[in-house]
C-alpha cells in the first residue's frame, strides 16, 4: 500500500467527514453563524475595551440585554409568523410612560401598574392584529402606521407628565430594588427576563401555538389547510409582541426611573438587527428565542463598544445599518444554500479495499450458468418490490412489497391472490415464529409482526442510542431483514441508519458501517443493538447452537459468524471473505446448507472507486444523483454454501429476465422462492434433489 | 497568479473547463423510438460503412466487404486482413476501402491497385473516414496519429487531439494536410464550402476551407459525432454513435482516477462510451439504469446509444431518430441516404435498418 494511499485510509477511519453533513441536516445548525459572530465580537470588543466587560460594564449590558432581549422575542414571535412589528419602539414609550405615570404621579400599587401596563401593550398589540391578522393589511406598512401613531399618542400625553414622574418617588421597596440592586453581580431583571426567555422558548419550540406559528410563517395556506385558524395565530403574535414589549418598558422604568422625548426611537431597527443577525428569518417560519438573544447581544456589544470607542451616534447607526444589511444578505444566502449545502455534503464516502476475489468469467464454483432456467415466475405484475417471501405451514406464500402490504398467494398454484395486511411501510425481511406468527422487518418503521388472525402488531421500533450520536439513530430505520433463535429471540440488521429504503443504494458509496445487528426479546420485550458498524448488514440466518449466527456484509461483500451468547460472546469472525458479488439475504436450505442471494457482481471500475474516497465525494458533488457510479445490480445470481463457508455452487439467470437482482430466497417443500426488491415477480423454481418435505418451520419441530 | 486561484475556484465549484455539464436532448433532438421502430434490413456483425455504389449497397462488418445483392442479402465480396475503418466510391467506379492499420486500398477506376500507406511520413494506421472529392483527389480523416481504431477508447479517455485531415492526390499519392490537432475527426463530407468534418471528441462539426481554415458550423452535440454523408433531399445527416455522460465527462476530469482505469482494467468494464451496453457483469451501471419492475427507463444513463441527425444545409439540425436505454439499436457509427430512405448501420447491435421519414412519421 502506498504512503498516499495509507493517508487515504487513515484520514477516512479517523476523520468524521459524516458528521459535518448530519449536523447540517440539524435546524440548531442555524445557529453556528450567529454564535461564531458572537465570540468574533465579544473577542473583539474585549480587547480594544476590556471595561465593557468589567464588573460595571457587565451590570449594564445585563440591563440593556434583558429589555433588548425581550423585545427581541417579541419581533421574533412575529416574525416566525410572518409578520412584522416595526412599532416597537412607539409601543416601548407608550408603556413606559404608563408605568411610571401610574407609579410615579398617581401611585398606584405596584401589581396594578405593571398590569395597567401589559394592557396597554397588549391594546397596542391588538391594533397591529386587528389591522394584520383580521383585515389583512400589509404588516410592514400597518405598523409603520401604528408607529407614528403610537408615537403621536405619547408625544400628546408626555409633556403632561414629564416633570411629575421625575419629581414624584414611588413607594415601593420591589420596584426600587428591581432599578437598583442586584444578585450576583447582575440585575433582577435580567433572571425575570431569563424566566420569560425560557417560557417563550418552550412556548415556540415545544408547545402547539408555537408550532402554529411556525407553519404560518412557513407556508400561510398549507397552514390554512391543516386547520390552522390563520388570522387569529396572526392576530395573537402582535398581541404577544405587545406584552413583550411592555414587560420591557417596566424593566425600563425601573432602571432608569425617567422618561424623554426620545425614549424609544430607534428601537425597531436595533431590535430588528439583532433579530436578522441571530438567523430568525425574515420571511418567516424560522425563528428561536436562542437566536433573537445571540444576536441583540451582538448589537448592543457592537453599539455600546463603538459609543465607548467615542464614536459619533450618527457613525454608529450608520455602522448598525451596515451590519444590518450584512445579516439580511446572510440570511438570503443561507436559506437558499442550506439545502444545497447538505445534499452536497450529506453523502461521506469512505475507505474500502475489498479482497480479490474469484472471477466467476473464469470458470470455477461461480461460473455463469442457465441453472435458473426453468424458475416459473409466480405473480407477475401483481406484486411490487417483494424483498423477501415467506411460506407458511399450509404452503401459501408471503411476500412484501414496495407499497407497505403483505400479500398472500394461496397454495398450490399461487394464481389466487389477497392482501394479507397493510403496513403502510416497505416490507423486507420476514419469517415466520414458532407460534406461526409472520415477523417482519419494515423500512422507515421497525420490526412488526402479523398474526394468523391478521393482527398488525408493533414489536419495536426503537433501540438504545448510539453515545454521542448526532443523528438521532434511537429510531429503526432500515430493518432489513431478520431470524429467530431457537429460543425465539429476533435478531434483525439494520442495513443503514443514514439513509431510508428508497435510497439505500446511496449508501453504498460511503461503505462506511453504518448498520447494526439488533435483538429484540419477546419475552421481556426489549430492542438492544448488539453488534455496530456494520457495513451494510445485511441477511440473517441464526445457528442451531442458540450462540451464533450468520449475516452478510453487502457493500464489505463479506459473510460474517457472529457469537451473541455462550463462552464466545461478542466474538466476530469471517467466514467468506472474498464473495465476488453483493451478498443480500440468507436463508436455511434443506441439506442443512445456506442459500446466500448475490444482488450484483463486483465491477472492477467500482473496487478501484472504493479505495478512492475523494473521488466518490466529488462525484456526488458534482454528478447528478441519477448519473452516480453504483455497482451493477441488474445482473446477480444465487449461492449455495456450507455454515462453514465453503461455496457449493451458483445459479444464474443467464439472460436475467426473471430474476435480474435476487434478493431473498426461501426454500419450501422442495421449491425454491425467489424474490427481488426492485422485481415485479416471484420466482418458483424446482430444486434439483432437494427434500420435498423440508420447510422453514421444520426447526421448530425438531426443537420442541 | 490570479489565474491560479481563479483556477482553484473553478475546480472546487466545477465551473469553466471543470464542468461537466452535458447538453440534453431538446428541440430537433427531442428523443423517440424511430430508430428501434425502423425497418429491419439484415444483421452483420460489427457493421460498419454504409455505402452506395451505383445502386448497389455495400458495407464493411469487421474485415470483410459486404455488397448488398437486390434481394436484401449481404454477401462477401472481399475479406481484408484487419478491419474495415473506411469506405468510399467515387464517379468513375472506384473505391476507397481503409484498413484498421494498413492504410487505404483503391481498388478499380484510374488508380486501381494503388495503396496509401503513409501521409507526410507517418504510417497511416487509423483511417476513420474517406472521400473522394473528384476521380483524382481523396481526401482522407485520421482519427488517431499514433493509434489504430481499434484503440478509439483509449484515445477518447486520454483525450486525444492527433487528428488530422489529409487530401491525397491520386495521380501521384502525395499527400498534404489541411488540418490537425484534431480530436479523432471521424466523418468528412466535401461541401460547397468547404469539408465538413465531424470531430468526436470535441462533439462538433467543423468546416475546412481551402486556407486551412476552421470554423465550427455544429457544436455542443449531445453525443460522439461519426460519419456525416450528403442526404438525397438536401442537406446532411449525421451518424452520432454514443452518448455523452456527466459521469464520463467527470472521469475525465479526475486524472489519478482515469489513469488508474485505463491502465489496470480492460478497456470493456471502463466508465467510458460504448458501442453497446448491458453486456456483461463487471461493466460499472449507474443509479438510474437499475432494471425496476423488469423494465429499463427510457432515459437512463446507459454507456450506448443509438442516434441519427437529419441537418439542413447549414448544419442545424431538423429532425432525429432515437433507439434509447431501453432500445438496442445503439453504436450507429456509419449511414446512407438511398433514394427518401436512410440506412443505418448499428454498428453495436450488428444490424442494418432503414429509416423512411415519412413511413418512421406515421408509425409514431
Amino acid at each position: 500500500m502506498s504512503l498516499s494511499e495509507t493517508f487515504v485510509r487513515a484520514r477516512s477511519k479517523y476523520f468524521p467527514d459524516h458528521m459535518i453533513g448530519e449536523v447540517l441536516t440539524k435546524r440548531w445548525s442555524d445557529n453556528a453563524v450567529p454564535f461564531a459572530a458572537l465570540i468574533l465580537v465579544v473577542a473583539v470588543f474585549g480587547t480594544i475595551n476590556p471595561s465593557m466587560f468589567s464588573s460595571f460594564g457587565l451590570f449594564d449590558l445585563a440591563g440593556q440585554v434583558s429589555e433588548y432581549g425581550l423585545m427581541a422575542i417579541a419581533l421574533t414571535v412575529v416574525m416566525i409568523a410572518g409578520g412584522i412589528d416595526l412599532s416597537i419602539g412607539s409601543i416601548f414609550a407608550l408603556c413606559a410612560l404608563t408605568i411610571l405615570a401610574a407609579l410615579n404621579v398617581y401611585n398606584l400599587p405596584l401589581g396594578l401598574t405593571v398590569l395597567m401596563t401589559v394592557g396597554v401593550g397588549a391594546l397596542c398589540g391588538a391594533v397591529n392584529g386587528l389591522l394584520i391578522g383580521y383585515m389583512r393589511l400589509r404588516a410592514f406598512l400597518t405598523t409603520l402606521v401604528t408607529l407614528i401613531m403610537f408615537r403621536s399618542v405619547y408625544e400628546i400625553i408626555m409633556p403632561n407628565f414629564a416633570t411629575k414622574i421625575v419629581m414624584g418617588l414611588p413607594d415601593s421597596f420591589i420596584w426600587n430594588e428591581m432599578g437598583l440592586g442586584s444578585l450576583g453581580g447582575l440585575p433582577y431583571a435580567v433572571y425575570l427576563a431569563a424566566i420569560i426567555a425560557i417560557v417563550w422558548h418552550i412556548l415556540l419550540s415545544r408547545s402547539r401555538p408555537g408550532w402554529q406559528m411556525a407553519a404560518v410563517g412557513g407556508s400561510r395556506r398549507s397552514a390554512f389547510n391543516a386547520g390552522i385558524k390563520v388570522r387569529r395565530v396572526v392576530f395573537m403574535t402582535y398581541v404577544y409582541s405587545g406584552i413583550l414589549v411592555a414587560l420591557a418598558a417596566v424593566f425600563y422604568g425601573a432602571r432608569l426611573n425617567g422618561i424623554g422625548t426620545d425614549t424609544g426611537v430607534g428601537i425597531e431597527i436595533t431590535v430588528l438587527t439583532g433579530v436578522v443577525l441571530g438567523g430568525t428569518t425574515l420571511g418567516g417560519g424560522r425563528g428561536s428565542v436562542a437566536k433573537a438573544l445571540m444576536g441583540t447581544v451582538i448589537v448592543l456589544i457592537l453599539q455600546n463598544g463603538l459609543l465607548q470607542m467615542g464614536l459619533l451616534g450618527t457613525t454608529s447607526a450608520m455602522i448598525l445599518g451596515l451590519v444590518l444589511l450584512f445579516g439580511v444578505w446572510v440570511d438570503v444566502r443561507w436559506l437558499k444554500n442550506r439545502e444545497k449545502l447538505l445534499n452536497s455534503s450529506y453523502v461521506s464516502p469512505a475507505y474500502l479495499k475489498l479482497p480479490d476475489a474469484p472471477d466467476p468469467e473464469d470458470g470455477g464454483v461461480y461460473a455463469v450458468n442457465d441453472g435458473l432456467a426453468n424458475s416459473k415466475p409466480l405473480a407477475l405484475g401483481d406484486v411490487e418490490g417483494p424483498e423477501d417471501v415467506a411460506i407458511d405451514k399450509d404452503g401459501n406464500l408471503y411476500s412484501g412489497s414496495r407499497h407497505g402490504e403483505i400479500h398472500r398467494w394461496l397454495a398450490p398454484d399461487y394464481t389466487q391472490h389477497e392482501i394479507f395486511a397493510h403496513i403502510g411501510g416497505g416490507t423486507y425481511g420476514m419469517n415466520f415464529d414458532k407460534d406461526g406468527n409472520l415477523c417482519v422487518c419494515v423500512g422507515g418503521m421497525g420490526l412488526y409482526m402479523v398474526t394468523p388472525e391478521r393482527e398488525v402488531v408493533k414489536l419495536t421500533d426503537e433501540t438504545n442510542r448510539t453515545p454521542w450520536s448526532i443523528i438521532d439513530d434511537s429510531r429503526l430505520r432500515l430493518a432489513d431483514d431478520l431470524d429467530i433463535a431457537p429460543d425465539g429471540k429476533i435478531f434483525f440488521s439494520e442495513a443503514t441508519y443514514r439513509y431510508s429504503g428508497h435510497e439505500w443504494q446511496v449508501d453504498m458509496l460511503e461503505s462506511r458501517g453504518n448498520g447494526r445487528i439488533i435483538c429484540y426479546d419477546p419475552a421481556t420485550k426489549t430492542t438492544k443493538t448488539v453488534l455496530g458498524n456494520r457495513i451494510f448488514p445485511n441477511g440473517i440466518v441464526c445457528l442451531p447452537d442458540n450462540q451464533s449466527l450468520l449475516f452478510c456484509e453487502t457493500w464489505a461483500c463479506r459473510l460474517m459468524r457472529f457469537w451473541y451468547d455462550g463462552p464466545n460472546k461478542g466474538k466476530v469472525e469471517e467466514v467468506i471473505g472474498n464473495l465476488p458479488g453483493y451478498p443480500d439475504n440468507i436463508n436455511r436450505a434443506s441439506d442443512g446448507n445456506i442459500w446466500l442471494c448475490l444482488i450484483g457482481m463486483r465491477a472492477p471500475v467500482l473496487d478501484m472507486a472504493m479505495t478512492r474516497p475523494g473521488f466518490r465525494r466529488r462525484m456526488t458533488r458534482r454528478v447528478a444523483p441519477a448519473n452516480w457510479l453504483y455497482p451493477n445490480i441488474n445482473m446477480g445470481c444465487l449461492v449455495k454454501i456450507t455454515p462453514e463457508g465453503e461455496v457449493i455452487e451458483a445459479f444464474w439467470d443467464k439472460d436475467c429476465v426473471n430474476h435480474p437482482m435476487p434478493t431473498s430466497c426461501k426454500e419450501d417443500r422442495g421449491h425454491l422462492f425467489i424474490g427481488g426488491v426492485s422485481n415485479n415477480r416471484i420466482g418458483k423454481w424446482p430444486i434439483p434433489g432437494a427434500d420435498p418435505e423440508w420447510s422453514e418451520h421444520s426447526k421448530w419441530e425438531q426443537n420442541t | 497568479m490570479i489565474r491560479a486561484l481563479l483556477d482553484r475556484t473553478d475546480k472546487f465549484l466545477g465551473r469553466g473547463k471543470y464542468s461537466i455539464a452535458v447538453p440534453v436532448m431538446d428541440g430537433p433532438l427531442h428523443p423517440n423510438h424511430k430508430l428501434d421502430h425502423a425497418a429491419h434490413l439484415f444483421d452483420a456483425k460489427d457493421i460498419d460503412n454504409l455505402t452506395l455504389i451505383g445502386t448497389d449497397i455495400w458495407c464493411s462488418s469487421g474485415a470483410a466487404l459486404l455488397r448488398v445483392s437486390a434481394d436484401g442479402t449481404p454477401e462477401v465480396a472481399d475479406t481484408f486482413d484487419a478491419p474495415i475503418t473506411c469506405l468510399a466510391a467515387s464517379g468513375d467506379g472506384a473505391t476507397a476501402i481503409g484498413v484498421d492499420g494498413g492504410g487505404i486500398y483503391i481498388r478499380g477506376g484510374a488508380h486501381n491497385g494503388r495503396h496509401i500507406e503513409k501521409l507526410g511520413g507517418n504510417a497511416l494506421k487509423c483511417a476513420t473516414a474517406v472521400a473522394f472529392e473528384d476521380d483524382h483527389s481523396l481526401v482522407i480523416t485520421v482519427g488517431a496519429r499514433d493509434r489504430v481504431h481499434a484503440e478509439w477508447k483509449r484515445d477518447l479517455m486520454t483525450q486525444g487531439r492527433t487528428g488530422e485531415v489529409w487530401r491525397v492526390d491520386l495521380t501521384n499519392g502525395t499527400g498534404k494536410m489541411l488540418a490537425g490537432g484534431l480530436g479523432y475527426p471521424y466523418g468528412i463530407c466535401p461541401t460547397p464550402n468547404g469539408l465538413a468534418v465531424s470531430e468526436a471528441w470535441a462533439h462538433r462539426i467543423i468546416l475546412i476551407d481551402e486556407s486551412g481554415q476552421i470554423t465550427p458550423v455544429l457544436e455542443d452535440l449531445p453525443g460522439y459525432p461519426a460519419r456525416l454523408v450528403p442526404d438525397t433531399a438536401g442537406g446532411y445527416v449525421l451518424a452520432v454513435f454514443a452518448p455523452r455522460n456527466q459521469l464520463v465527462e467527470f472521469v475525465l476530469r479526475e486524472p489519478e482516477f482515469l489513469h488508474a482505469m485505463t491502465t489496470q482494467v480492460p478497456s470493456d468494464h471502463w466508465i467510458a462510451p460504448k458501442l453497446m451496453w448491458g453486456q456483461g457483469f463487471k461493466e460499472p451501471m449507474q443509479g438510474a439504469a437499475l432494471k425496476t419492475m423488469g423494465i429499463i427507463k427510457p432515459w437512463a444513463p446507459t454507456w450506448s446509444y443509438g442516434l441519427v441527425v437529419s441537418l439542413d444545409d447549414g448544419f442545424a439540425p431538423v429532425a432525429s431518430y432515437h433507439s434509447r436505454a431501453d432500445g438496442n439499436r445503439h453504436g450507429v457509427t456509419s449511414v446512407c441516404a438511398q433514394g427518401d430512405k436512410i440506412l443505418v448501420a448499428s454498428k453495436g447491435a450488428g444490424v442494418c435498418v432503414a429509416l423512411s421519414p415519412n413511413a418512421v412519421a406515421e408509425a409514431n
